[in-house]
């Protein structure tokens, strides 16, 4: 019983101070509790989570009695409470490590949203252990091998790395076997031909047609043109891009001091002769041999779990199919000889992407989309292994490479035993087929950048990458790049499987033996592609079929088959 | 004498000396560069030509009734008749103009651009740089079938015309077409396409644009505009519809962009009645536009209601839904440092208050100064986001309005009626109960369009209903004796002298509602929170005896008081209530209100239904808001900071000093020198130096500039032996890279002022407005102010002392302090180079800043390119430049933050050249290349028409803003300066409706200003919203986050990967770093976007993080950028460990 005046005024004013107004009935019934004090303190909080801050708030003497019940017998539910928390932490002990069962109690504790947390189930099927045997390896993964400090230094070495991979490549055709260093190259020479490899500083169309490029490398810059009356040269020079690395063969000039962009003042260096380009090399493709494949991959991206525009059905009716419940026999044996499932990027929809993204989230929580992700994929016969790559709307960081996604947010994922996280881009061997599985913001840059290209026709992109033997040549524009010390986006090593996403828009092409696969999205349009007219192809999953490609529609019954 | 005249015989004087000044030979050219406009017409005249225009423009201002003709009428004319003259009737002027211009321009192309661009200069009233800048040229092109067409070049300062005037500039462009015979534009398919493209790219890639059309929509325009939209490009952005024969460049053009959409498609409505009015054929189709718009608008309105019927009972949460989407702009973008000071019309926010004071209109809006002292963070000039009547404005004190309610550590509830009191009790403050009032002019509704919202119960407004009353009309007639005393009634009530008795007795002799100051916020309390006071005081009413104080138990009840606003103050756990509250709150609640409760649909009718006396509603309008950009006065610094435009390169460090670069073996620049015709003497000079002869301009080349000996010399000349300090350029931006004199360098550096671009100095500060002044705050003696010519004060009576109240002549303004003694050194420098340099007497002899009272400065505002003269009558303490608004509306500003520059006229006339000024594309902006002498507020901006005059609001005024009308239709109770244009009035007795005592009382610094580092700002922003009432802090911590530190990280981080690379020596920049890793000067190399300026949000936004229970969807996205962030610059090898620890 609280007798001393200056606290019961203490309540009052607290109350008062809150806005709270409470009856004399209930005062009196709190008066007579054993600490009245902790009482007010936690009916403030409840009652003020009900209401607006600066609201005024009259409390009934009903609604006090039930908040006085609930005090009452709140602290033998405490107890209650903490003793099976001991227990459940006693026998999950047993299997896992302690760590991680503390972050889960966290989690559980953090969950607001119980209907949502009931409608995830946790995943079941495929956590024991996994069916069938795997040949897989992960050839290059960046994960954790991020060793930049973001200095000068390392921006220096990534890009020397990349010149100097690429060099190698190129060094290995018959007409680059031989080359000069760009501050070799000298007018007075008396053999004016010159062969040389660069990297590209800049590169742009004079107002005469002609192409004015300036090559690169550790020693120096050299002016080159392209002119206009070798038109074979031209349309392939139209294709170059800035930062990428190719070999020129050509013809020195007479020291030039305006160059034709009508005398930009910054070029008028003396050291800039002016060549003339006759040929120009790109690292390239060498046609690969055909491998054989006794077993089915299917792939995937930009599934985008916890967008609004998910098409879940379509989504499910997939891993159905998967699971071999398909109602189409011939695609139902298909669906059956799965055993690898690629997903390269934006599994899920993420947050924070882009501006009031919110708004168009159906799942606002990172940890509950991997979750939900977890839930759909868990029902995947163990029979297939699933790997994941991220994309530019993952838990990650943006600048590429991007290690995989952290297990920290994808934690119901990682518990999946038939799945395996990987980088952006990352190289793996399924079964000794090589899988280069790349998101693809690369593509942005040419799309925008290159005459000729678009997103829709995003293989001829896939195509002019594979050329360049760089994933996202164009430095500053679209992909941020990490200041790695070692260029991890030179395709250095040709896969037999090109994979990417990010487009939104499916495309296949066999490119010199190379499966180039774009594999669209489970995302129907968004606001964002509406207002920019992009037509995203939507739950068509392309398939390789026992090295044969094959794409199956899970939007609508209609099935297609192309080849 | 006639104030404008004398004005104009002082600017002439003026003249004079600066002409005999450079008649001397020692500048670029031999004539002062800024043409003299007494108007409009001239000066059109003086900013795009051609000469002798001005004459023809006034002919056309008046029909052959004499009667004033449509501006738009006159431009159009003008614009025909110049570009359709047959190029041998071609003036003299003309002809010269044409053979110096050295494109490759047709006659016919040259007569249609000076055409196009005097009449866009008569429409933008001759002041702003669109005409000049805005229009990059004029072709006459092909179409396909072998006719031809006009086609309008635009470039991206189009945009400073504003969308009707680009729009208009379209049209002028289909007369000129019409009158020169010309065909329409037939633009192919893919021409046609490539606006669709251009449109889209531009937003997706540049920035929005204030209206964004449909693919169709600019089809539409495309098709049908019958001259080419075309321009400059704009952006490094390119097209896919490349390489059109027709169409110069690939990529975006912004201007051509600018005046097709903002301009002809956004303003439809007003292309459609002005090719009526001015008969232009063959633009029906705009009336496309506005159809559509129409029928979208009714299809929304449909759904809207179709969605309400099938909802039924449901009606009022699909409203509210809709009404939380469309959050006012200024609370969506909440800034780390710049508090909330209210929600959306949340209660306790700003109260708005009808009127004006001499210190408020054209967007600036009073508030109480001790609101501001509290606050600290409202200094005069602040800016201010709103909720409404506009967008933004800038806050000035006005003391007649009330001051904010707070509530102290003791629980005292007090209202602030003065600074002093605001710092007295400050820091005693634990919440903010209401604002206090903003003052808000009619005019600002007017100006925006926006429906009025009820006034709030004030004392003007009970005057009003006073005498308006059937019982005073009566007495007035049969018992004035009895009759009360109005006067002494509204002087009483300014001193805050009537008791609740004499209140309630006026009221019910009277039959009108209670007085303001005894009705409390019953707006603000809910009917049950009423009926739960009602019963309280009853139960306590016995403890009330009257004359005494009314002393009550501390109880819950006592937060009903507190949102009230009713006074007490809390001693031995009592509340004290004085005997005025005791006597109103006894009398107001004599007894219960009526069980059904529910039946009152707000408190406002609830507590009149048992008051005797009628209870209106205090505080029916609350407005939102938030601090926006702080107010400035500061010196002009171009960085880094030169003395004079004298070109060094590199070789004076970079703080580019002259002498270390003096010292240098040679310094080789590309500069100009003038030709002698006569002995061929190369020179600097506008005369030849060894002759006499007048030179002429010389081509710019890279050669030695021959600094050692020039220095000397120019050190001799003026008789200055130090030159340690003095700062040139590294080189010339102008197209003749003709240098300035050394000389005016070494007198700008012994002054201590810096040059602009231009070869002005200049001071820049925020733009406030004011009407009338009161001699003493502006520090101007009685004898001073006659000497200029003041001789009455605003009530009619001689000016006798320093107290009166003073109605500020049109061109007069009052300069912050700092920047009269800037002006000052200005003088002094002014005065060193007429008679060290030009050898010529000094000029303004002045001492102190006192001293310049009555000399003349030019206005001049970014973006325009025509000088405005002024005269300084005074100081205010205040960080910001007080003008009459047709000052700053002659310059084309308002008063929501603008801020321009003022220079010495002087100053101006001697030092200003055009061969200065960058040779870029917009160059010319900025730059006073005319001088308007005198204002007509017919031909400035017609903001200013919307300027109250009013010294108060009448009766229905106040009634009708309850029937939430639109702002025009309540036009017949106002008087406001557009119904005085023309007549002798728009001068004069232009009066205000609510007193201030001083216009500078308040805090001159912005607290965000005083603040150092983000932290502080935004723990004091914090601060303040936990605070204020009406202010939802979770909400404020959130928004920091989502819209300021978030996108600040995440953009921080984008770039950082993308970034480019610079030198540290020669500071070259590179797209990407060379692979040599050396610049090629072979200085070592540093990145642009560095570790820190990533990651500098990051410890604030973590600490809000934590100490706010935030959306968890902020708290992920934060955490995720933290991941990126320790996954770019901590190298996997050695975070092994602390990432863990954050994982």
């Amino acid at each position: 019983m609280l007798k001393n005046l200056d606290k019961m005024n203490e309540l009052l004013i607290k109350l008062a101070e809150n806005g709270i107004n409470i009856g004399p009935e209930s005062f009196k019934k709190i008066k007579t509790l054993k600490n009245p004090l902790e009482f007010v303190s936690t009916l403030i909080i409840k009652i003020k989570s009900q209401f607006k801050s600066k609201e005024l708030v009259v409390i009934k003497d009903e609604i006090i009695n039930s908040y006085l019940e609930e005090f009452k017998n709140s602290a033998s539910e405490n107890t209650a409470e903490t003793i099976a928390k001991k227990e459940i932490n006693k026998t999950e002990e047993i299997n896992k490590n302690k760590e991680t069962d503390e972050n889960k109690e966290i989690n559980k504790n953090k969950d607001e949203n119980k209907e949502l947390n009931e409608e995830i189930n946790k995943p079941n099927r495929n956590q024991d252990g996994v069916e069938g045997k795997f040949n897989f390896e992960i050839l290059i993964d960046t994960s954790k091998k991020s060793y930049t400090k973001g200095e000068l230094v390392d921006f220096v070495s990534l890009f020397k790395s990349r010149f100097e991979k690429l060099s190698k490549i190129l060094k290995k055709r018959s007409q680059l076997k031989v080359v000069k260093k760009i501050s070799e190259i000298h007018a007075q020479d008396k053999q004016n031909d010159f062969s040389t490899i660069g990297m590209i500083k800049e590169i742009k169309k004079t107002k005469n047609g002609h192409i004015f490029m300036e090559l690169e490398d550790e020693t120096g810059v050299l002016n080159v043109l392209i002119s206009k009356d070798d038109a074979e040269l031209i349309k392939f020079s139209e294709k170059l891009v800035k930062d990428e690395v190719v070999g020129v063969l050509g013809k020195i000039g007479k020291n030039s001091k305006k160059d034709p962009k009508n005398g930009s003042k910054k070029e008028s260096n003396k050291s800039n002769s002016l060549s003339i380009a006759s040929e120009i090399i790109q690292p390239g493709v060498t046609r690969i041999d055909k491998k054989k494949m006794d077993f089915s991959v299917c792939f995937c991206s930009d599934i985008h779990i916890g967008s609004n525009t998910f098409v879940e059905e379509s989504f499910v009716k997939f891993i159905d199919w998967i699971n071999g419940d398909f109602e189409n026999e011939e695609f139902k044996a298909i669906g059956m000889d799965i055993k690898y499932l690629i997903i390269s990027g934006d599994i899920v929809d993420g947050i924070g992407i882009y501006p009031n993204q919110d708004k168009e989230l159906k799942i606002k929580d990172i940890t509950k989309q991997y979750d939900k992700a977890a839930e759909l994929l868990s029902k995947i016969r163990t029979g297939v292994k699933i790997i994941i790559g991220p994309g530019n709307h993952d838990a990650s960081r943006v600048a590429e490479p991007q290690p995989a996604v952290p297990k920290e947010y994808a934690k119901s994922l990682y518990e999946l035993k038939n799945v395996e996280f990987v980088s952006n881009p990352a190289l793996i061997s399924l079964e000794g087929i090589k899988v280069l599985m790349y998101h693809g913001r690369g593509i942005d840059d040419m799309a925008l950048g290159v005459k000729g290209m678009s997103m829709e026709e995003n293989d001829k992109i896939m195509k002019e990458l594979m050329n360049k033997r760089h994933l996202a040549p164009l430095y500053g524009e679209r992909t941020p790049l990490a200041a790695e010390l070692e260029d991890h986006l030179v395709i250095d090593d040709l896969p037999d499987i090109f994979h990417t996403g990010h487009v939104h828009i499916n495309s296949y092409k066999n490119y010199n033996g190379i499966h180039m696969i774009n594999s669209g999205t489970f995302q129907t349009q968004t606001e964002f592609q509406k207002t920019h007219n992009i037509n995203p192809t939507v739950a068509v999953v392309p398939i390789l079929h026992r090295g044969k490609f094959i794409e199956i529609n899970f939007l609508s019954s209609q099935k297609k088959n192309r080849k | 004498m006639d104030y404008f005249e004398r004005l104009e015989k002082e600017t002439i004087n003026l003249y004079k000396i600066a002409e005999e000044a450079r008649s001397k030979g020692f500048d670029a050219e031999l004539h002062t560069e800024t043409p003299l406009a007494k108007d409009l017409a001239e000066r059109v005249e003086g900013l795009v030509g051609p000469k002798r225009i001005a004459k023809r423009i006034k002919e056309l201002e008046v029909d052959e009734d004499g009667n004033k003709t449509q501006r738009e009428k006159v431009a159009f004319t003008i614009a025909a008749e110049i570009a359709s003259q047959s190029p041998d009737d071609m003036s003299d002027d003309l002809k010269i103009e044409f053979n110096e211009d050295k494109s490759d321009i047709n006659i016919k192309e040259f007569l249609a651009q000076k055409g196009l661009r005097a009449g866009l200069a008569i429409l933008t009233e001759g002041v702003v740089a669109a005409p000049l800048e805005g229009i990059a040229g004029v072709k006459i092109k092909d179409n396909s079938d072998g006719t031809k067409y006009l086609a309008v070049y635009f470039a991206g300062p189009i945009r400073s015309a504003g969308g009707t005037a680009a729009a208009l500039a379209v049209l002028l462009g289909d007369k000129i077409k019409e009158a020169t015979g010309l065909s329409n534009y037939k633009p192919t398919e893919e021409e046609v396409e490539r606006y669709v493209e251009e449109v889209e790219l531009y937003e997706s890639e540049v920035t929005n644009l204030q209206y964004s059309p449909k693919p169709e929509e600019v089809r539409l325009a495309a098709q049908n505009i019958p001259v080419e939209v075309t321009g400059e490009p704009t952006e490094k952005v390119e097209v896919s519809h490349r390489d059109l024969p027709r169409v110069e460049t690939n990529s975006i053009r912004g201007g051509a962009l600018l005046a097709m959409v903002e301009g002809v498609i956004q303003k439809s409505a007003k292309i459609s009645k002005y090719t009526k009015t001015l008969e232009l054929d063959g633009w029906q189709w705009v009336e496309g536009y506005s159809k559509d718009k129409d029928k979208k608008k009714s299809e929304e309105e449909n759904s809207k209601t179709s969605k309400n019927k099938e909802n039924g009972e449901n009606n009022f949460n699909v409203a509210e839904i809709e009404v939380k989407k469309e959050q006012p702009k200024y609370i969506q973008d909440i800034i780390g440092g710049r508090p909330v000071l209210g929600h959306p019309s949340e209660n306790g926010a700003f109260r708005l208050r009808y009127g004006r004071s001499r210190n408020t209109g054209l967007a600036a809006m009073g508030v109480h100064p001790a609101t501001m002292e509290l606050l600290q963070f409202l200094a005069i000039g602040t800016q201010l986001k709103i909720e409404y009547p506009g967008k933004g404005n800038c806050v000035v004190p006005v003391d007649s309005i009330e001051g904010p309610i707070v509530k102290l550590r003791n629980g005292d509830i007090i209202q602030l009626t003065s600074r002093k009191e605001a710092i007295k009790y400050r820091n005693q403050v634990v919440e903010i109960i209401f604002l206090g009032d903003m003052l808000v002019a009619y005019g600002e509704f007017l100006r925006n369009n926006q429906k009025l919202l009820p006034a709030s119960w004030t004392e003007e407004w009970w005057i009003e209903t006073i005498l308006r009353s059937e019982i005073y009309q009566e007495e007035e007639k049969n018992d004035a004796n009895n009759r009360i005393d109005i006067n002494d009634l509204s002087k009483k009530l300014i001193k805050n002298e009537i008791s609740a008795k004499e209140s309630f007795e006026i009221s019910k002799k009277y039959k009108v509602p209670l007085n303001p100051k005894y009705t409390y916020f019953f707006g603000d309390i809910s009917v049950d929170d009423l009926n739960i006071l009602i019963n309280w005081i009853l139960k306590n009413k016995g403890k009330y005896i009257e004359d005494n104080e009314f002393i009550l138990e501390v109880s819950p009840e006592k937060r009903i008081f507190e949102i009230l606003g009713v006074e007490h103050k809390v001693e031995d756990n009592k509340i004290i209530i004085n005997n005025d509250n005791g006597y109103t709150l006894v009398n107001l609640f004599k007894k219960e209100l009526s069980s059904e409760k529910s039946k009152f649909t707000d408190t406002i009718e609830a507590i009149n239904s048992i008051s005797d006396v009628k209870i209106m509603n205090k505080a029916p309008s609350y407005i939102g808001s938030r601090v926006g950009r702080p107010e400035k006065s500061k010196e002009r610094l171009m960085k880094p900071a030169p003395h004079v435009l004298f070109p060094i390169d590199t070789k004076g460090g970079t703080r580019r000093f002259i002498d270390e670069a003096a010292k240098q073996r040679e310094v080789r620049v590309e500069f100009s020198r003038k030709k002698c015709p006569e002995c061929l003497t190369k020179t600097n000079n506008s005369l030849c130096p060894k002759c006499g002869a007048e030179t002429f301009p010389g081509n710019p080349s890279k050669k030695n500039i021959g600094l050692t000996r020039k220095l000397l010399k120019a050190k001799e000349n003026v008789d200055v032996r130090k030159s340690e300090e003095v700062k040139g350029v590294k080189g010339m931006i102008s197209e003749s890279k003709l240098p300035e004199p050394l000389e005016k360098g070494l007198l700008r550096a012994k002054n201590d002022v810096h040059t602009f671009k231009d070869g002005t100095i200049r001071h820049d500060s925020t733009n406030l407005p004011l009407t009338h002044f009161i001699p003493s705050e502006i520090g101007v003696t009685v004898e001073k102010l006659k000497k200029m010519d003041y001789e009455k004060d605003c009530y009619g009576k001689d000016i006798e002392n320093e107290n009166q109240i003073v109605e500020l002549r049109v061109q007069d303004v009052v300069v912050s302090k700092d920047c009269g003694e800037f002006l000052v050194r200005v003088s002094k420098f002014i005065d060193d180079l007429l008679e060290r340099f030009y050898k010529m007497d000094k000029f303004y002899n002045v001492k102190t800043k006192e001293d310049l009272i009555g000399h003349l400065i030019v206005g001049l505002a970014p973006h325009t390119s025509a000088g405005v003269l002024g005269r300084i009558v005074g100081y205010t303490d205040a960080h910001a430049c007080y003008a009459h608004p047709y000052f700053h509306s002659a310059k084309r500003r308002n008063c929501d933050s603008d801020e321009d520059s003022v220079m010495l006229l002087l100053d101006s006339l001697i030092n200003f050249s055009k061969s200065y000024l960058p040779s870029t594309r917009g160059g010319s902006m900025d730059a006073p290349l005319v001088l308007s002498s005198r204002i007509d507020p017919e031909e400035i901006d017609d903001e200013s028409h919307n300027i109250d005059i009013m010294p108060k609001l009448p009766l229905e005024f106040f009634e009708k803003t309850y029937e939430e009308l639109k702002p025009g239709e309540a036009l017949d109770y106002i008087d406001n300066i557009s119904k005085h244009l023309g007549s002798e009035k728009q001068y004069k007795d232009l009066m205000f409706s609510h007193h201030t005592s001083s216009i500078h009382a308040g805090p001159n610094t912005c607290l965000y200003l005083t603040l150092g580092s983000m932290k502080d700002k935004v723990d004091e922003q914090v601060r303040i919203g936990e605070l204020i009432r009406a202010v939802d802090q979770r909400d404020v911590v959130e928004g920091v986050l989502s819209s300021h530190f978030l996108p600040d990280i995440m953009g921080n981080v984008r770039t950082f990967s993308k970034q480019k690379v610079r030198c540290t020596k020669c500071n070259e920049k590179y797209r990407r770093v060379p692979l040599s890793g050396k610049c090629k000067c072979g200085g070592n190399l540093t990145l642009t976007v560095s570790k820190g300026g990533v990651s500098k949000y990051l410890p604030i936004a973590e600490d809000l993080v934590s100490k706010y229970p935030i959306d968890p969807y902020l708290v992920q996205r934060l955490e995720i950028q933290k991941f990126g962030i320790g996954s770019l610059f901590e190298s996997d090898k050695s975070k092994q460990s602390s990432l863990d620890v954050f994982l």
